[in-house]
C-alpha cells in the first residue's frame, strides 16, 4: 500500500482560503510598500558588486546562521524556530504543488521521510525553540536583552508562533485520530498529539479539526500581516542585509569627495544610505554588540544597539510625519557619539552585519565639519594636526630624536630602501613609545633589513582626524603623506602603529597612494621564521598578549604577535578571556585617546584588570597607544612594580640580545 | 549697535617646538623657522574670536590686519575662516626689520585706511619675543584710548564695558569707543574651531595687500633704520645642572645631611 493521506481532508471549501488571505496579504503589502519607501528616504548606496561572494556569505550567515551560532543557546533556539518554519512553510507548498500541478508530494516515500516525519521534527523543535526563547526573554532576562531597553514586539511574535505550530500539530492528531492513519506514527507530533483524542466520536473530531484548521490559517495569516509592522520584519530585512552587507575591512571609512559634496556629515536620518537605513530595519535587538562594547561595558551612555533602534525610531518618526527632535544632539546625543573607540566589536559580533560606526562617524562629521562642536581636546589635537602635522602638543622631541645614536637613515639621505619603517607620531613624539621605535629599529638592524625612514618629512596619517570626523584634515594629511611616498617611489612600509596600519593599507588606495603594508609583529614573525632573528635568550613568567583593534579585528593580524612571543624560551604565554576577534579595547582608539573620558570607568581599566588576573610579568601589546593607556592604568592598580607593559617589539629584543 | 572691528594679528613661528630646535641667526638675531610651522600668535587668536562674538552679538564688521610676508596670508585666511569678514595683508620689504614703533606706525596707518573703527583688537603679548608695547605705541599714533589685558568685552551705545585682568582680580573699565584693547586668554575667548564651509569660503576670498606707500606711511619711521630699539645679542639660555650625591648609612642620617647642605645653599 503506497503510504498517503488525503488532501485537504474534511476542508471541502479549502479554495476560501484564497479569499481570506487576501485581506491579510493587502496588509502585508502595505506595510512593505511603507518599509520600502522608508529605506527610499535614504541615499543611493552601491550594493551589488561581487555577487557569488556575497550568496557564499548569505549561505553561511543567513542561511547556517554561523554569527548566530556562537552563542549556543540563542543560537540553536534562533536556528530551530527559523528553519522549523521554514521547513513548514515548504511542506505547505509542497501540498499546493499537488493540489494544483498533480505532483504527488502526499505520496510514498516522500511524504513519510520527508512531509511527515522531517516536517513534524521541525516543527517539534520549532516549539521548543519558542519555548526556550520565552524562557530567556521573559525570565532569565538577560542585560543584552533588556538593556536598554526589551524589545517590545517579541512576545506577541512568539505567541502567534506557539499558537500557529500548536494548532498544527493539534490538526494533524486529530485527522490522524479521526481517519485512524495508518502511517499517523511516522508523524511524531501528530500522532502524540493524537492520543487523547482516541476514542471521541469521528464527527466530533472533524467539526473540531475543521475549526482549529480555519482557525490556524487565520493565525497563520495574521502572521504574514503583522510581519512589517514589528520587530518581525527581521526575517525578511536581516537576510537582506546579510547579502547586500558592506564588504570593507571593518576598520575602513568611506571618503568625502570634498569638491563635490554639498554638506559634510550626516545631521538628518535622510543623509545617510539607504543600505545604512536598511542596516536599522534589519537589527533584531539581540544586544550582542551592547555585550562586547567596550563603552557600555564600562558605564558610558552608548550602546549601539540603542544608536541603532533610537535611530530606527527616529527614522520611523521622520517617515510618519515629522519628529521634532533633532538627530544629532536630540536622538542621538553628543555623550553617546564621542564614547565610542571604533574598535569594531560591535561589526564583529553582529550576526546580520549591521554597521555602527560609520553611522557614529557620520555624525561626527557633522559636528566636526558642520558645527565645529566637539570636544575641547580633540579640537587642540585637530589644531595641532593642522599646524605641526602630529597630535602630540608640547611635545620635546622631534620626528627624531628617537632614532639618534642608531644609525637610522632616512629616505632622502639613503635612497629608496627595501622597507620604509613609518615610525608614527605616537613612536616619534611620546617618550615611552621613542623606545619601541628604538627596540624595532634594532631588531630590523640585527637582521639586516635595508630600511629607512620618512624623518621630518613624515605627517599623520591622519587616522585621529578621520576618526573624529575632521575628513578635510585626514585627506589634507593624507594628501601629504602619498605625494611624499610617491616621490619617493616607495613599495613596502612597515609599522609599528595599527592606526596608520590600517590608514595606510586600507585607506591610502583610494586616495592614490597603494604599497605593501606590513604591521612590525608580521615582519619580526618573518625574520624570526626566516632565520634572521632568534629569541635565544630565556625569559621567565608569564606574558599575555592585547590584540590591538586595528591590528587584530580590523586587519586580521592575531597570529603574528602570538607566534612571535612563543618563540622566546622559557616564556609562559596566557590568553585573556577577551582575546583575538573578541579582544577588548584599550580606550584610545577613534580619537579617545585626546577626549577626557569623564563618565564611567576608564575602558583602560577594566582592560588592565582583566590582564592583571592572569598576574602576567609582562603585558604585551602592539599598539603605541595601547602601550601607553597600559602605562597609566598598571600604575594606578598599582602592578607597575609586578607586571610591564611592553610592545611586542620590546620583548622580542630582550631575548634576542 | 553695530560694531566695527579691526583685529591685528601677527604670524609666528609655532612656539610649542621644542627648545633644542629653537636656532637664531647670528647675523639677523631673528628666530630660524627651518622645518618649522607658521601659526597665529595664541592671544591673536583670542583677539579674533572676541571680535567675532561681539559682530554676532551687536552686527558690524571684522577686519583682520596682519603685517608680514606672503605666508601671513595663511594666518589672515584663519582669521577669515573664524568669521572675520575681510583681511589685509600689509607687506612690503621696506618694514621689515622696523621696531615696536615702525611697526605700530604701520599698523596705525593700516586701520586708518580700512576706516571706521569703532574697536582695535590685538593679542596682549607677542608669542615669539614676548612683547607687549605695539599696542599702546599704536594707540597712541592714533591719539585714542588704551587699555591692556583685557578678558571680557562688552559694548553698549558707543561706550564698552572692558574687563582687565590684574592681579588677585580684575577691575571693570568703561571706555568711549573708538578705543584700543590688548586681550589676554580667558574662558570666553577660547578660539573656535572654523566650520569646513567658512574654510572653504575663507579660501576663495582674496585678500588685498597694501605697501607701505598705499598708507602713507612715514619712511622714515620703519625699517631697520629707524629703529630706536636695537637687539644686540640673543641667545639660548644655557641649563646647567648638577648631581650631588648625598651619602650616608640611613635615610635618617641622609635626610638630615640633605636638609643641611640645602640650608647651606640657601634653599630652605
Amino acid at each position: 500500500m503506497n503510504p498517503s493521506r488525503e488532501i485537504y481532508w474534511n476542508i471541502p471549501g479549502h479554495i476560501f482560503l484564497y479569499i481570506l488571505f487576501f485581506p491579510f496579504l493587502v496588509v502585508f503589502l502595505y506595510g512593505m510598500y511603507q518599509q520600502v519607501r522608508r529605506l527610499l528616504m535614504g541615499q543611493s548606496a552601491a550594493v551589488l558588486d561581487h555577487i557569488w561572494d556575497r550568496l557564499k556569505g548569505f549561505a553561511e550567515h543567513a542561511v547556517l546562521q554561523r554569527r548566530i551560532a556562537r552563542d549556543t543557546i540563542s543560537g540553536l533556539l534562533h536556528l530551530s524556530i527559523s528553519w522549523g518554519f521554514v521547513i513548514l512553510f515548504i511542506a505547505t507548498c509542497l501540498v499546493a504543488l499537488q493540489d494544483y500541478f498533480g505532483i504527488p508530494t502526499l505520496y510514498g516515500n516522500f511524504y513519510l521521510y520527508f512531509m511527515s516525519l522531517t516536517v513534524d521534527l521541525f516543527g517539534l523543535a520549532a516549539i521548543v525553540g519558542v519555548g526556550i526563547a520565552l524562557v530567556r526573554r521573559y525570565g532569565a532576562k538577560p542585560d543584552r536583552l533588556l538593556k536598554p531597553r526589551l524589545a517590545d514586539s517579541y512576545g506577541l511574535l512568539l505567541a502567534l508562533f506557539l499558537v500557529i505550530l500548536l494548532t498544527g500539530f493539534l490538526i494533524e492528531g486529530l485527522r490522524i485520530a479521526a481517519t485512524n492513519d495508518p502511517w499517523g506514527r511516522w508523524s511524531p507530533g501528530g500522532w502524540l498529539s493524537s492520543l487523547p483524542f482516541v476514542g471521541i466520536g469521528r464527527s466530533q473530531l472533524a467539526t473540531l479539526h475543521r475549526l482549529l484548521w480555519w482557525f490556524h490559517a487565520i493565525v497563520a495569516f495574521a502572521f504574514i500581516a503583522y510581519l512589517p509592522y514589528s520587530i518581525s520584519l527581521h526575517m525578511l530585512a536581516a537576510p537582506a542585509n546579510i547579502l547586500l552587507r558592506s564588504r570593507e575591512r571593518s576598520g575602513v571609512l568611506q571618503p568625502i569627495d570634498l569638491e563635490k559634496a554639498e554638506r559634510f556629515g550626516a545631521s538628518t536620518i535622510g543623509q545617510y544610505t539607504w543600505k545604512h537605513l536598511l542596516d536599522l530595519e534589519a537589527c533584531t535587538e539581540c544586544g550582542r554588540c551592547q555585550q562586547v562594547c567596550p563603552a557600555w561595558t564600562t558605564g558610558k551612555p552608548l550602546t549601539p544597539k540603542g544608536v541603532i533602534i533610537d535611530l530606527r525610531d527616529h527614522l520611523q518618526l521622520v517617515a510618519e510625519g515629522g519628529d521634532s527632535r533633532k538627530m544629532v544632539g536630540d536622538v542621538i546625543s553628543h555623550d553617546v557619539l564621542w564614547a565610542c573607540t571604533t574598535c569594531g566589536a560591535c561589526h564583529q559580533e553582529c550576526p546580520v552585519f549591521i554597521e555602527p560606526i560609520p553611522k557614529i562617524v557620520e555624525m561626527r562629521r557633522h559636528l566636526v565639519m558642520e558645527e565645529a562642536d566637539f570636544p575641547e581636546t580633540m579640537q587642540q589635537a585637530l589644531r595641532s594636526l593642522e599646524e605641526r602635522g602630529h597630535p602630540f602638543r608640547g611635545t620635546s622631541a622631534t620626528r627624531t630624536d628617537w632614532a639618534k645614536g642608531l644609525g637610522v637613515k632616512t629616505v632622502a639621505s639613503n635612497g629608496r630602501p627595501d622597507v620604509l619603517y613609518w615610525v608614527g607620531c605616537a613612536a616619534a613624539f611620546d617618550e615611552r613609545n621613542q623606545k619601541v621605535a628604538g627596540a624595532l629599529a634594532k631588531l630590523l638592524q640585527r637582521a639586516g633589513v635595508n630600511f629607512s625612514i620618512l624623518g621630518e618629512e613624515e605627517r599623520c596619517t591622519g587616522d585621529p582626524a578621520r576618526r573624529i570626523g575632521n575628513e578635510y584634515l585626514f585627506q589634507m594629511l593624507a594628501g601629504q603623506n602619498i605625494t611624499t611616498l610617491n616621490t619617493y617611489g616607495i613599495k613596502k612600509i612597515v609599522t609599528s602603529c595599527p592606526h596608520c596600519f590600517n590608514t595606510i593599507r586600507n585607506e591610502y588606495p583610494k586616495l592614490g597612494g597603494t604599497y605593501e603594508v606590513v604591521h612590525h609583529t608580521e615582519l619580526l614573525a618573518d625574520l624570526a621564521q626566516q632565520g634572521r632573528l632568534h629569541p635565544q635568550r630565556p625569559m621567565h613568567g608569564i606574558a599575555t598578549f592585547h590584540d590591538p583593534c586595528y591590528l587584530g579585528r580590523h586587519n586580521g593580524v592575531y597570529d603574528s604577535p602570538r607566534r612571535l612571543l612563543g618563540a622566546i624560551p622559557g616564556l609562559q604565554v596566557k590568553e585573556m578571556d577577551r582575546c583575538r576577534e573578541r579582544g577588548f579595547c584599550c580606550g584610545a582608539g577613534g580619537g579617545l585617546m585626546w577626549s577626557e573620558e569623564k563618565i564611567g570607568k576608564r575602558v583602560s581599566w577594566e582592560r588592565t584588570e582583566e590582564a592583571l588576573a592572569l598576574q602576567p610579568q609582562v603585558l604585551a601589546s602592539a599598539c603605541p597607544f595601547c602601550l601607553i593607556m597600559f602605562e597609566d592604568a598598571i600604575k594606578v592598580k598599582g602592578a607597575n612594580e609586578t607586571t610591564k607593559p611592553l610592545d611586542v617589539a620590546e620583548v622580542i629584543a630582550q631575548s634576542v640580545s | 549697535m553695530p560694531v566695527n572691528i579691526i583685529v591685528c594679528i601677527k604670524q609666528i613661528i609655532d612656539p610649542e617646538i621644542p627648545a633644542s630646535q629653537f636656532k637664531i641667526d647670528p647675523g639677523t638675531k631673528r628666530q630660524v623657522q627651518g622645518s618649522h610651522s607658521l601659526v597665529i600668535s595664541a592671544y591673536d587668536q583670542n583677539a579674533i574670536e572676541v571680535a567675532v562674538q561681539l559682530k554676532e552679538k551687536h552686527g558690524g564688521k571684522v577686519t583682520a590686519v596682519s603685517v608680514g610676508g606672503a605666508s601671513a596670508a595663511t594666518a589672515l585666511k584663519s582669521a577669515l575662516s573664524m568669521g572675520a569678514d575681510e583681511a589685509i595683508l600689509v607687506d612690503d620689504p621696506a618694514i621689515v626689520a622696523s621696531d615696536q614703533q615702525g611697526i605700530a606706525h604701520v599698523l596705525a596707518t593700516a586701520t586708518q585706511k580700512v576706516g571706521v573703527f569703532d574697536l582695535i583688537l590685538t593679542g596682549c603679548v607677542s608669542g615669539d619675543w614676548g612683547d607687549r608695547a605695539v599696542p599702546a605705541f599704536m594707540a597712541e599714533e592714533l591719539g585714542i584710548g588704551c587699555v591692556g589685558f583685557v578678558s571680557r568685552i562688552e559694548a553698549k551705545d558707543g561706550q564698552v564695558v572692558l574687563r582687565r585682568v590684574v592681579e588677585d582680580g580684575y577691575e571693570l573699565i568703561e571706555a568711549k569707543t573708538p578705543v584700543l584693547v590688548s586681550i589676554i586668554s580667558d574662558e570666553t575667548n577660547t578660539p573656535r574651531y572654523p566650520k569646513l564651509k567658512d574654510i572653504m569660503a575663507a579660501g576663495k576670498k582674496t585678500i588685498p595687500v597694501w605697501k607701505a606707500a598705499d598708507l602713507g606711511v612715514d619712511s622714515e619711521r620703519i625699517g631697520a633704520a629707524a629703529a630706536r630699539a636695537l637687539i644686540t645679542d640673543v641667545y639660548l639660555p644655557v641649563k646647567e645642572s648638577k648631581c650631588e650625591m648625598i651619602e650616608g648609612d640611613t635615610p635618617q642620617e641622609q635626610a638630615v645631611k640633605l636638609a643641611a647642605r640645602l640650608r647651606e645653599l640657601k634653599l630652605i
